[in-house]
């Protein structure tokens, strides 16, 4: 099957079976490995990419739902101000560790601080519960993200 | 598969075949797929289908398009108004992103969705479409009918009245993105006296067949809201709720949480006892001097980004799993399937025909030794007489590639004669049990007593005797094992893969490959994340073998679903411990037994059941103890070293053991330990020499004058949680110890870009590694932080510094540095000193390159670029140590020398409506000599304290005849963020006792050493029992909170 799709604003083809998973076109097909890949089944969050400005799991992303998308992976968010800005709140905070979860959480955050610039850490707690971080406790992300907030507030003034 | 996207109702009928299936968000299909189910012959995707999404309220109804995302629902603007039990349940399904693409339609056509019973309690009617044409329904007729070909076009939805209550609650395996164990939604609508004109009851959500409960509802309607018999309505609903049971929870937990969350989500009491026991706090102890907290806010100054996080948040940092090349070929592992079998016969003739397929090899083609291990030298490469669990690997394909390397493993044929299998370790020891391996199944026994036991237990005042279960906790790193392999034109194989020791890996590789050592390099570092599960071989010698027989260029990752099945876990525990104490509370006399499972091959179990052994009187002094320990081969998965080593393990036992013990002399869980502590100057527990710092005595004092003593606790107004708060001390060896050759080693040299390198044969494998070398060269030096790189995990670059487990790292970069500093010092002023031509007595390193000693001027004199730039490469200066780690003169076992020390607080809340319990506050103080780097050490504290509340309460990977019930991270409950605490906050008593000199101690492992007892302490404080099961099944917690008859 032959699916068109927007990839980092750039249009991209892909020939393969129409039920080949998104994460596995990026990090395979495309070697585009910044998107990674930890249970395949959507139950971690490490392989989350914005489809059409919202987060969705690439694993459980066909390619057959691909057609005429507009997908942004987590190297198309070097231009994105407001993924920057989160990126550099929690480097700074040192929210990770390992970092293998880091992209996908950073691809949760900027679809929650998209749609709530201001959130308490409820809000933030409730905006990640679909990433699992095994390193870290949480903790070190939650001060990052409300950080991260607090920063792209500061942006929006 | 094919799969068809018609463009309306009338086409997408058409299309329907007897081996179709309709796809709507389509988020179910790969863990479907991934559990075995059958793709269909066409999947029939509803997505460009217009008309069937949307939001509408229409008189008293809500009507919704089943192609709704559900995240779409959720935003709905009045939905807070229009129905609240809706959006409350829909903000239960999944997460956010899965909710971005998963429809309501989808939730409720699987028929096992957790919307279900709040769309039965909401009155809901569904319009369906068949080849008959299109009808309208209640929902739960459509439920009731056997299943059928057909799409759903509508969903109506009753709006919600203000004068109503109601419920919706989700009861998982975990607070929150968790497979249900069953859902509930409840309504009472109520009339303008009060009186029930209307209820709603219903259950649904996973296995649990949804499904109203007329007959409670009966129970409620036409009486006063105030006069309900909820005793009633919870009896009748205990007889009502039919569920089945899997691995996970009871058919009877499930029914009893049910009716519990309806009773009380209703208004209603839950049954069972009303009075628990009262907590007072600990009489105050004086504090200790000079512990702080633990963070950026209170310690900007000391607070680094560290050097790899940023490029870590933007995707940037290559793992060694990325690596993609034109011309790499992908391999990929034939596992056994079967957990005990003999190998009659491997046929690859047929996977090595197939296009595509460049290499496949067996235990043929291993020159060299075909076995491996830490320890004891018992697991094969590649089997070749006999399987010993699921996971054991049997042939090793390399293809062009996945698909064809996937295809190639199902065309290799081997044959197995079955072989009994055994996967109980009580049963393995009996006689008669099936040998997992020749020699039996006892693979290790350790027998430790000092003094007169039996004595002891006879002048005993108080005995407590428990048995405590431990689970088989997964690693559950996030990047699961692999890496990629190739042979350079020099013929030197190249083995990159995520490690903890690249030296023994290539040791290890060596004696199987039969390939000196000088020809193979490993790289092992940037690994996402180990905890001890990539401290042995996994992938290595299947990928080397693959690059070595193809000459190509090699990758090969697991699956998640691989790693479960082949990886390591922790050696599940059960350690029986018999404590007794005089009438005052004092220890007498401690005997412990433990029996700890191996699984298929020893790798690390010796180690840990040592280890466990070595902790098992906790920081006490006890006169007379004896213990005992088994570690026994089971055809169970493979276990082996994990962050604790068993140290956590006999932990929770023997704080457990405090606090019961405590509890029947009538003294506070501070006192006992007060007046048992060991004191600084005593030997080890076994009698062995320990370094002079001894802190338990700070840090009880620490844990007692804790403000989580004042928080409110008990039984809460909400009728709902009892909070309870408990504390548990712990500490930790750092190194390998006394009878294992533990040697270590660093280098510092200036690099020609001017950069000092710090070479280490260490990892980072995300605790902080490169953050510490900085943190220790800069301080030891003088130099800057930013002057400072960290060279490690590359036996090609660095030296041999032993391997990164034990909590040992921290010790090596420290006493690497120190031992290397003066001498390296020395070269680089010399070499400054000749091309200044000054005294070199009279310059200093200093932050950006080399001073004047003793000026205040801070003027640089030459910078170490500068100097490196005019150094030829030969005079680089450079120097490298090795030595042996600290260890004591102890030979009767093993033993450690150097400790940290801490203590854990956890308050906790239990529900009385489902047994589960949730910790509110952590607070973790700990002692390990000097924080090197404050962020680093608060990420490990941090970091460990979530690992062991997921050991707590909900980590376990439980086997059935040899084969893992989970298979994924969809029943492998790591925790989420909704488990870690509210709050937490770590401390640090940074002082070494006069004399120690030692320096900084790791504190890998120290964060996870007594958060298990503290939060059953602390469950012990709120409700009267102690947990000896973990993680602690929420039904025996439940049964704990039942009316004592």
């Amino acid at each position: 099957m032959t699916i068109n799709f927007t990839l980092n604003g750039e249009t991209r083809t892909a020939d393969c079976p129409p039920e080949t998973p998104l994460v596995k076109l990026l990090r395979d097909d495309f070697a585009m490995t910044a998107t990674k890949e930890a249970c395949s089944v959507g139950r971690c969050g490490a392989c989350l990419v914005l489809i059409d400005g919202q987060a969705a799991n690439a694993c459980l992303t066909m390619a057959f739902r691909l057609e005429g998308a507009d997908v942004v992976t987590t190297e198309g968010l070097d231009s994105d101000p407001l993924a920057m800005t989160i990126r550099r709140a929690m480097a700074a905070e040192n929210a990770f560790q390992c970092g293998y979860c880091a992209p996908g959480f950073i691809i949760a955050l900027a679809a929650l601080l998209k749609a709530n610039a201001t959130p308490d850490e409820d809000d933030i707690r409730r905006g990640l519960e679909g990433n699992i971080c095994r390193c870290t406790g949480y903790h070190s992300i939650i001060r990052g993200a409300l950080a991260a907030a607090r920063d792209v507030q500061e942006i929006l003034k | 598969m094919e799969v068809v996207s018609p463009i309306s109702l009338q086409e997408a009928l058409a299309l329907q075949t007897a081996d179709s299936r309709y796809c709507a968000g389509g988020t179910a299909l790969q863990l479907d797929w991934a559990k075995g189910l059958a793709k269909p012959g066409r999947l029939i995707d509803l997505a460009r289908v217009p008309g069937l999404n949307g939001v509408k309220e229409e008189g008293d109804r809500l009507s919704i398009g089943p192609l709704t995302p559900l995240a779409e629902l959720l935003r709905t603007r009045d939905l807070a108004r229009q129905s609240p039990l809706l959006q409350e349940a829909l903000g239960k399904v999944a997460g956010p992103s899965i909710r971005n693409m998963a429809t309501i339609g989808g939730n409720i056509a699987g028929r096992s969705g957790c919307l279900l019973p709040a769309l039965l309690a909401l009155a809901t009617k569904i319009e369906w479409l068949n080849l008959d044409g299109s009808s309208t329904m209640l929902l739960e007729d459509w439920l009731s009918a056997p299943p059928s070909h057909g799409i759903l076009t509508r969903i109506d939805v009753g709006l919600q009245n203000a004068r109503e209550q109601w419920t919706f609650r989700k009861i998982g395996l975990r607070a929150a993105f968790t497979p249900s164990v069953i859902n509930v939604a409840g309504r009472l609508s109520l009339g303008m006296e009060g009186d029930v004109l209307a209820a709603q009851m219903a259950v649904g959500g996973g296995i649990v067949t949804p499904v109203r409960l007329q007959h409670a509802e009966e129970l409620v309607i036409g009486r006063p809201d105030a006069a309900i018999d909820w005793k009633a309505v919870h009896a009748c609903l205990m007889e009502s709720i039919d569920v089945p049971a899997d691995a996970f929870r009871s058919s009877n937990y499930r029914k009893k949480v049910a009716a519990n969350a309806l009773v009380h989500g209703l208004g209603g009491t839950v049954p069972g006892r009303t009075t628990f026991p009262v907590q007072l706090p600990p009489e105050p102890m004086s504090p200790p001097d000079g512990e702080v907290r633990l963070s950026r806010t209170d310690r900007p100054e000391a607070w680094h980004e560290r050097p790899d996080v940023a490029a870590k948040a933007a995707g940037k940092l290559a793992y060694l799993t990325d690596t993609r090349q034109p011309d790499m070929l992908v391999g990929r592992i034939l596992r056994a399937g079967v957990p005990h079998a003999r190998i009659v016969s491997i046929d690859t003739t047929a996977a090595e025909a197939l296009p595509g397929v460049i290499a496949v090899v067996t235990h043929a083609d291993i020159k060299g030794s075909n076995a491996f291990g830490i320890v004891v030298q018992d697991q094969p490469a590649l089997c070749f007489d006999k399987v010993r669990h699921c996971g054991d690997p049997v042939a090793a394909v390399a293809a062009i590639d996945a698909e064809t390397a996937e295809r190639a493993l199902s065309l290799i044929r081997v044959g197995y004669e079955p072989l009994a299998t055994v996967t109980d370790p009580e049963l393995a020891l009996a006689p008669d049990a099936p040998r997992v391996h020749e020699a039996g199944n006892l693979q290790r026994e350790l027998h430790f007593s000092r003094g007169d036991p039996e004595a002891g237990f006879r002048q005993a005042a108080h005995v407590v005797e428990a048995t405590y279960l431990t689970p088989r906790q997964m690693h559950g790193f996030m990047e699961t094992e692999g890496g990629y392999a190739f042979v350079d034109h020099e013929g030197m194989l190249h083995m990159l893969a995520g490690g903890q020791h690249g030296a023994r890996d290539r040791m290890q590789l060596s004696r199987i490959l039969n390939l000196p050592e000088e020809k193979i390099r490993v790289v092992t570092s940037p690994t996402g994340g180990a905890f001890g599960g990539k401290d042995e071989l996994s992938v290595q010698p299947a990928l080397a073998l693959l690059a070595l027989k193809s000459g190509r260029p090699i990758r090969l990752q697991l699956s998640r679903a691989e790693s479960v099945l082949a990886g390591q876990k922790r050696n599940p525990m059960s350690i029986r411990m018999r404590t007794a104490i005089d009438s005052e509370g004092r220890l007498l006399a401690h005997e412990v037994d433990v029996l700890a499972e191996a699984g298929a091959y020893a790798s690390l179990g010796p180690g840990v059941l040592e280890t466990a052994l070595e902790h098992a009187a906790g920081p006490y002094v006890i006169d007379h103890v004896r213990t005992h320990g088994r570690l026994a081969y089971t055809n169970n998965g493979i276990c082996g070293a994990f962050r604790g080593f068993g140290a956590n393990q006999m932990t929770y036992a023997i704080e457990c053991q405090m606090d019961r013990l405590a509890a029947l002399c009538s003294i506070s869980a501070s006192e006992i330990r007060r007046i048992n502590l060991r004191k600084p100057g005593m030997v080890g527990y076994l009698g062995q020499t320990v370094a002079p710092t001894e802190r338990s005595e700070e840090m009880l004092s620490a844990a007692t004058n804790s403000p989580l003593w004042s928080l409110p606790n008990g039984p809460q107004p909400d009728g709902e949680w009892i909070i309870g708060t408990g504390m548990a001390l712990n500490y930790q060896g750092n190194g390998l110890g006394s009878v294992v050759p533990d040697p270590a080693g660093g280098r510092l040299s200036l690099a020609k870009t001017g950069m000092i390198e710090g070479g280490f044969g260490l990892d980072e494998l995300g605790q902080g590694l490169l953050p510490l070398v900085k943190a220790a060269v800069a301080a030891e030096l003088g130099c800057a932080r930013d002057d400072v790189e960290a060279v490690i995990g590359d036996t090609a670059t660095t030296p041999d510094s032993g391997s990164t487990t034990a909590s040992r790292g921290s010790y090596v970069v420290w006493a690497s540095t120190r031992l290397a500093a003066p001498e390296f010092t020395k070269k680089m002023l010399g070499a400054a000193s000749r091309l200044l031509e000054r005294d070199p007595t009279t310059l200093a390193l200093a932050p950006g390159g080399i001073i004047e000693r003793g000026t205040n001027s801070g003027d640089i004199l030459i910078s170490y670029r500068q100097l490196a730039a005019r150094l030829d490469d030969a005079e680089l200066p450079g120097v490298t140590v090795a030595y042996e780690f600290p260890k004591n003169d102890y030979t009767a076992g093993n033993s450690r020398m150097i400790f940290a020390f801490g203590a854990a607080l956890a308050r906790i809340a239990v529900s009385r409506v489902t047994g589960e319990v949730r910790v509110l506050d952590l607070h973790q103080h700990t002692a390990a000599g000097p924080v090197m780097d404050l962020a680093a050490y608060l990420g490990q504290i941090e970091g460990g304290a979530v690992q062991g509340l997921g050991f707590t309460l909900s980590e376990n990977a439980p086997m059935l005849d040899g084969r893992y019930i989970t298979a994924n991270l969809d029943t492998y409950m790591l925790p989420g963020i909704q488990d870690a605490p509210r709050t937490m906050q770590s401390f640090a008593l940074e002082s070494l006792a006069a004399g120690d000199i030692y320096g900084p101690r790791g504190v890998g492992e120290l964060g996870i050493g007594a958060i298990t007892p503290a939060i059953a302490n602390a469950v012990f404080a709120a409700i009267g029992i102690t947990p000896t099961v973990t993680p602690f099944p929420p039904e025996t917690i439940l049964a704990a909170l039942e009316e004592v008859s």
